[in-house]
């Protein structure tokens, strides 16, 4: 449980590293309809794909420098020769990351899809969603900065970037389905089948890449 | 008496060319062993092969230590950007029972609200250092842990190092620096 104080001590110190995507989200999510007809009646499905995407950009923010200053400063090198398991600090640091970045994006995100569709029940209904997927999201690209470590992160999370895309193509499909009325449940199902198998797998891969940039 | 760190014919190849070959040797708990040689002989690589970081060319190494390696590097594992006392959370010192006694010796005691990108190279390296001092491993593993540091807390750590062999703990190093420690030598110059 100590890992879990400590990443949280780090990233409330380092307050650049959490607030910057999320005041990066707000700043696109407040721009969007100011840059668009007021009266649009299109507004409502454009926003959600401008939701999806910023949401996929602000995470890609998020995870920069996840690892880099840590294998820097040879913390990475510590972590990697205790006897508890590396993926496990791994996971459990990607898991803080979300919490402190991917959890209050959720909420904004779900609180501007309620001021722009003024519906209630659809501002609430993506909440779940966009919880599901920032993490899935966060556990891609933290992938991606590992795999380009010592090469700049953003190399690393452009190249995982495309398999993020067929995620958006489901967002893509939750949006047409809440707003038909039909039950979105089995969709938010699938999310999080795919999130239970990117949280035990990825850890553990990034792990493996992270031993062989120490090496 | 117990071996805690076993090589057997180690032999480390980078880009064809050959660090090491053929090196044995047995490190048992309350013994020390000092890794000599020039710059780019391969102390430091050696040393990450005992902490299992680096995987030898051929040959094997086995470590039975039981704990956690206490493990100080060329990179301090230090947050530049948290004070000296947050630095010392992170690594779950700060409630240590020793911790003002090593804080005085060092002289740190006055900077623990200084942030440690604020510290001199020595005083980010005593800090450093504090995880050694205070550590709670039956394996100590340091590389040039004197590099920077004044006379004082060299003999500060010549003194806790053969404290700490007397209570039969395991300490490896390489130091350019000739140190007042008991412990075998191991040469990679002459190997």
């Amino acid at each position: 449980m100590k890992i879990f104080y400590f990443e949280f001590l780090k990233l409330r110190k380092k307050s650049r590293g959490w607030i910057g995507p999320i005041l990066v989200f707000v700043l696109i999510m407040t721009a969007f309809p100011l840059t668009v007809e007021f009266l649009n009646e299109d507004l409502d499905q454009a926003f959600f794909s401008v939701l999806w995407i910023s949401l996929m950009l602000v995470m890609m923010l998020a995870t920069e420098d996840i690892f880099l200053e840590d294998y820097n400063d040879g913390s990475l090198e510590q972590l990697a020769i205790k006897n508890q398991s590396l993926a496990l600090i791994l996971g459990t640091k990607i898991f803080i990351y979300w919490m402190l970045i991917g959890v209050p994006i959720s909420f904004i995100g779900s609180f501007y899809g309620f001021g722009i569709s003024r519906s209630f029940d659809l501002g609430l209904n993506i909440l779940p969603i966009l919880l599901v997927t920032s993490y899935i999201f966060l556990n891609v690209f933290s992938f991606g900065n590992a795999l380009s470590l010592t090469k700049g992160s953003v190399l690393g999370t452009l190249i995982t970037m495309p398999l993020v895309l067929p995620l958006l193509v489901v967002l893509g499909k939750v949006v047409i389905t809440i707003n038909i009325g039909l039950n979105y449940f089995g969709f938010l199902v699938l999310l999080l089948g795919i999130l239970s198998i990117i949280i035990v797998v990825i850890p553990l891969i990034i792990s493996f890449i992270i031993r062989a940039h120490l090496e | 008496m117990k071996t805690i760190v076993a090589a057997t014919n180690l032999s480390y190849k980078i880009n064809e060319k050959k660090l090491f070959q053929n090196i044995s040797f047995d490190v048992d708990a309350g013994s020390a062993l000092h890794i000599s040689g020039g710059n780019g002989t391969g102390k430091t690589t050696l040393l990450r092969m005992i902490l299992g970081i680096s995987k030898p060319t051929r040959g094997s190494i086995e470590s039975f230590a039981y704990k956690d390696v206490c493990f100080i590097g060329h990179k301090n594992a230090l947050k530049q950007y948290l004070t000296v006392e947050d630095n010392l959370i992170l690594l779950s010192l700060n409630t240590h029972i020793n911790l003002d006694k090593y804080l005085t010796d060092l002289d740190l005691h006055n900077s623990l609200d200084v942030t440690v990108a604020n510290l001199s190279f020595g005083q980010q390296k005593k800090l450093a250092l504090l995880r050694v001092f205070l550590n709670d491993s039956d394996l100590i593993i340091l590389d040039e842990p004197c590099v920077g540091l004044d006379s004082n807390s060299q003999q500060i750590l010549c003194f806790f190092i053969n404290e700490e062999l007397k209570k039969d703990k395991c300490i490896i190093f390489s130091s350019h620096i000739k140190l007042d420690i008991k412990a075998n030598v191991l040469n990679l110059d002459k190997l």
